[in-house]
């Protein structure tokens, strides 16, 4: 399933190639480490020149996929944030089994998970292939 | 910890010496008004010797919903600081001290009242006074004193504070030992109930791992009258769902009662994002970041 992928380059199996360089962020996470994701999180938006109400909206969003991946997905994943010029762009990747029970796992619900992350980032999509799920979620430096 | 607490704040009786423990500020402040509250709506006198200014001490009452002024005008509330009472000029003298508790048990008496509430901050204590080690004594004559009359009194202690010993020695002499109502509690998150106004606190970072807890502290909440407080003052991040449950709690409770949530810009943000803002049942009370 897409969502949202014109906005931005769809992410292939080496998702470091697609930004051009290394993350300045690459975290492992699972349930007993959501805390230590968020704090990395808060750090990096902060010093990527976010404001303090977008560096806290980047901290929920970037739970709410990770939470996602905990809860729905194969209870682990992994975070790479990228800081560019004139955005923060993330990547949340669950590497669980792909296939039909994407769709449900991913839903947008109001008021839920996916429902949140739409509604404070600035871009938001999600892919399935083949070697799991990858949600991204840019939150742009100024807001358009 | 040394001292477990058995008894709500909210269950003392008559002639209660009671040792309460408090970890933050605000859970002293928050049991303190609720022993003033119940104190001065069973027509009690009530007498706080607090650590801080008496000023601040009932202004923090004042701000739990307690008709302070009116109290004090009536001489049914006092509140003092320790030295002149239990301290003379920095030195603490257990014997000084009961003369002192004594002679507010007379004066109760004599000005008609049926009985006498008095809560007394140890901080003190904490301080370098002179005759400290005379507090287990103070506390077993304390104890001695209230024996089959109508005075309680409410001993606070910080437990992170009081060393372990001095805690467990004190708390003996104690008739009950009294702790906010703890659903959760580890080094990232704290989930407690609140007396004054009734409610639930939390403190530090909480996601749908602990949505159990709050939904537990929730639903009892919810089965007191009116309206409940959700303090989150000292709360830095709170998911979704957490705040879905609250919004959702908010939404089920009667059209009378409403749901007040106290925090800081940064959690209000997450309440607005589902619609908190403009919810009937629903009030945000923004505090600003300190």
């Amino acid at each position: 399933m897409t969502d949202n992928s014109r906005r931005r380059p769809r992410p292939g199996v080496n998702m470091t190639a697609g930004h051009g360089e290394p993350p300045a962020l690459d975290q492992a996470f699972d349930g007993d480490s959501l805390y230590a994701l968020r704090a990395a999180v808060a750090a990096h938006g902060s010093q990527a020149g976010l404001s303090e109400g977008r560096t806290r909206d980047l901290v929920l969003a970037v739970h709410e996929l990770a939470a996602n991946a905990v809860r729905h997905g194969a209870g682990q994943g992994r975070l790479r944030l990228w800081a560019a010029q004139d955005a923060v762009h993330c990547e949340v990747t669950d590497e669980g089994t792909p296939g039909e029970a994407d769709a449900a796992r991913w839903q947008a619900e109001p008021g839920h998970g996916l429902w949140l992350v739409r509604r404070i980032a600035d871009s938001a999509s999600v892919q399935s292939g083949a070697s799991g799920t990858v949600a991204a979620v840019i939150f742009r430096r100024v807001r358009s | 910890m040394a001292v477990g607490a058995d008894a709500q704040i909210t269950d003392l009786t008559a002639d209660d010496h009671a040792c309460l423990t408090f970890g933050e500020p605000e859970e002293l402040s928050d049991l303190t008004a609720a022993f003033v509250r119940d104190g001065l709506a069973s027509g009690l006198k009530v007498l706080w010797v607090s650590d801080s200014a008496p000023q601040r001490a009932t202004a923090e009452l004042a701000r739990r919903g307690i008709a302070v002024e009116s109290a004090l005008a009536a001489g049914q509330l006092t509140a003092t600081e320790c030295e002149g009472r239990l301290l003379y000029g920095q030195e603490f003298d257990a014997g000084r001290a009961m003369d002192w508790l004594t002679s507010q048990m007379a004066a109760c008496q004599q000005e008609g009242f049926p009985g006498l509430r008095v809560a007394v901050d140890m901080s003190w204590a904490l301080r370098p006074v002179t005759g400290v080690e005379q507090l287990p004594d103070f506390e077993e004559s304390v104890a001695a004193a209230l024996a089959d009359t109508t005075v309680s009194v409410l001993c606070q202690y910080d437990r992170e504070g009081f060393d372990p010993v001095t805690l467990a020695t004190v708390s003996a002499f104690h008739t009950r030992s009294v702790a906010a109502a703890t659903y959760y509690a580890d080094a990232m998150l704290r989930i407690c109930r609140q007396y004054a106004p009734p409610g639930i606190r939390l403190a530090g970072e909480i996601d749908y791992q602990h949505a159990e807890h709050l939904a537990l502290a929730l639903t009892e909440a919810i089965r007191f009258e009116g309206d409940i407080t959700v303090t989150m003052t000292a709360l830095r991040f709170i998911d979704g769902s957490c705040a879905r449950m609250i919004v959702d709690a908010a939404r089920g409770l009667a059209p009378s009662r409403t749901v007040v949530l106290h925090c800081h810009p940064g959690i209000a943000a997450t309440f607005e994002l589902l619609g908190a803002g403009d919810m009937t049942g629903i009030s945000l009370v923004g505090t600003h970041d300190r």
